[in-house]
């Protein structure tokens, strides 16, 4: 995987809608090929990651949770 | 004993309800660089009901023995407890910042000329009062009401924005000529899903359209047109959209991208900083930019500054107007999801009475029946009783 383009976006201990707040801030600055991984604790984000990835046609890679922290890999194909 | 030496920097709500509660104990500094307190809830009723401004001397909200010193901050510099001034330093024993936001229109193209011509609830009376200009000649077509950008002031106001101006345009019987979309960055009309469901009720039977996901990234003035980065474009015969907000960015070192503070969410130090506190809009947590958090926040610093560990628990609590003589209010906390209140006469009775309430409110003087109606209506009681 190409590290160098990949952003994380540490939204733990924020709640809706934080999380998809600080995804969108950092689209706001991406480019196609990106990978932007978003780590949240509020379980929303799984929903609102996917809804927000189909409207703006992205790719979630994968939906992981590591001691319950969420983790949520996206792949920027449109921006 | 010696009385220490508070200083507020920026005389906000939160400022002046905080000097109150200290002028007993401390010796009470506030710095501004504006001499006149705006009551900003009433830019919406200025704006979609061409109501008067509501203002008022700042001085005149403050204690007597409370110093005012009209000047502007440059920077907080709190390794040498310093506040540096246009003119000038001032040292302190503690700080308090609270400089609150402000729309920036320079984050999205084209926002400053749609800004010119529209004006919004976000600015000033000027910006209002010409927004109202718009709303009265307004003659039909589309209507794009909404938020621009994830950060701003006060969140339920893009909502009331849309509900307040449907309201005007269907007592002036425009309603067959317009479509009104509501555009939010946000998944859902309101973040918060359990006022959502009346959000979305209230929107969907007065026609209002919403767009989700709607961040925007450029404005063309020329072609009537709002782009959103996730690829949507709207037209637009009138607009009223919320600008990016930002903080002052003048605490050195601890200012974030947007000028925001970083603040300890629970004990609102700055950094780890146990004489530097940060409160209201300036601060970078993730909780609702309004009054009454700067209200709930005083409480939790006054509290603090005498020793005691009180902790901030993200208590917000919004009126809501839903248009129509209906309100209500988002209730929540960090931990606690806001309440499920129904929008009511009621409500909207108690949201419209912080307009006589205001300033009796700032100088303190409600204090008694606040601090029974928050711990009354505390979210995170309600939780732990269920």
């Amino acid at each position: 995987m190409a590290d160098e383009n990949k952003k994380i976006v540490d939204a733990r201990g924020s709640s809706c809608p934080g999380p998809i707040v600080e995804l969108s801030k950092a689209y706001r600055v991406a480019k196609v090929g990106d990978i932007i991984e978003v780590w949240a604790t509020d379980p929303g984000i799984k929903a609102d990651a996917q809804a927000w990835a189909n409207k703006t046609k992205n790719q979630v890679l994968d939906v992981k949770e590591e001691n319950g922290v969420i983790k949520v890999t996206i792949k920027i194909l449109n921006r | 004993m010696e009385r220490k030496k508070v200083v507020i920097v920026g005389c906000g709500d939160g400022g002046i309800i905080l000097a109150h509660r200290l002028i007993k104990d401390f010796d009470v500094t506030l710095i501004d660089k504006n001499t006149m307190h705006y009551f900003q809830p009433w830019q919406l009723h200025i704006a979609f009901h061409g109501a008067k401004e509501k203002k008022i001397e700042k001085r005149k909200l403050l204690p007597r023995r409370a110093n005012f010193v009209n000047k502007e901050v440059k920077s907080v510099d709190l390794a040498n407890r310093k506040i540096v001034l246009s003119d000038g330093e001032m040292g302190y024993d503690y700080v308090v910042v609270d400089t609150g936001s402000r729309g920036d229109y320079s984050k999205i193209p084209g926002h400053n000329e749609l800004f010119n011509e529209f004006g919004d609830t976000h600015s000033d009376t000027a910006g209002a009062q010409r927004l109202w200009s718009k709303v009265k000649s307004f003659s039909g077509g589309d209507a794009v009401i909404g938020i621009s950008y994830p950060t701003y002031k006060c969140p339920p106001s893009p909502n009331e924005a849309a509900f307040m101006f449907e309201e005007y345009i269907n007592k002036h019987k425009l309603k067959p000529k317009t479509k009104i979309t509501f555009v939010t960055p946000f998944p859902r009309a309101y973040p918060a899903e359990p006022i959502n469901e009346f959000v979305e009720q209230a929107m969907k039977e007065r026609g209002i359209n919403i767009m989700t996901f709607f961040d925007v990234e450029s404005i063309d003035t020329k072609n009537r047109t709002i782009s959103s980065i996730e690829g949507d474009t709207i037209h637009y015969d009138f607009a009223a959209l919320v600008p990016p907000h930002v903080g002052a960015g003048i605490v050195k070192d601890f200012s974030d991208n947007d000028g925001f503070i970083k603040t300890d969410k629970f004990k609102l130090n700055i950094g780890n900083y146990d004489d530097a506190f940060c409160m209201g809009d300036a601060t970078n947590i993730q909780t609702s930019k309004s009054a009454v958090t700067g209200h709930i926040q005083s409480e939790v610093i006054s509290e603090r500054l005498r020793g005691k560990d009180a902790r901030f628990n993200g208590r917000t609590h919004c009126p809501f107007e839903f248009g129509y003589h209906k309100a209500t209010f988002v209730i929540s906390s960090y931990t606690a999801p806001a309440l499920k209140l129904k929008p009511s006469t009621t409500n909207y009775l108690m949201k419209m009475g912080m307009k006589y309430l205001a300033w009796p409110v700032l100088k303190g003087e409600m204090n008694w029946f606040f601090g029974f109606y928050f711990n009354m209506t505390d979210p995170d009681k309600r939780a732990k009783s269920k």
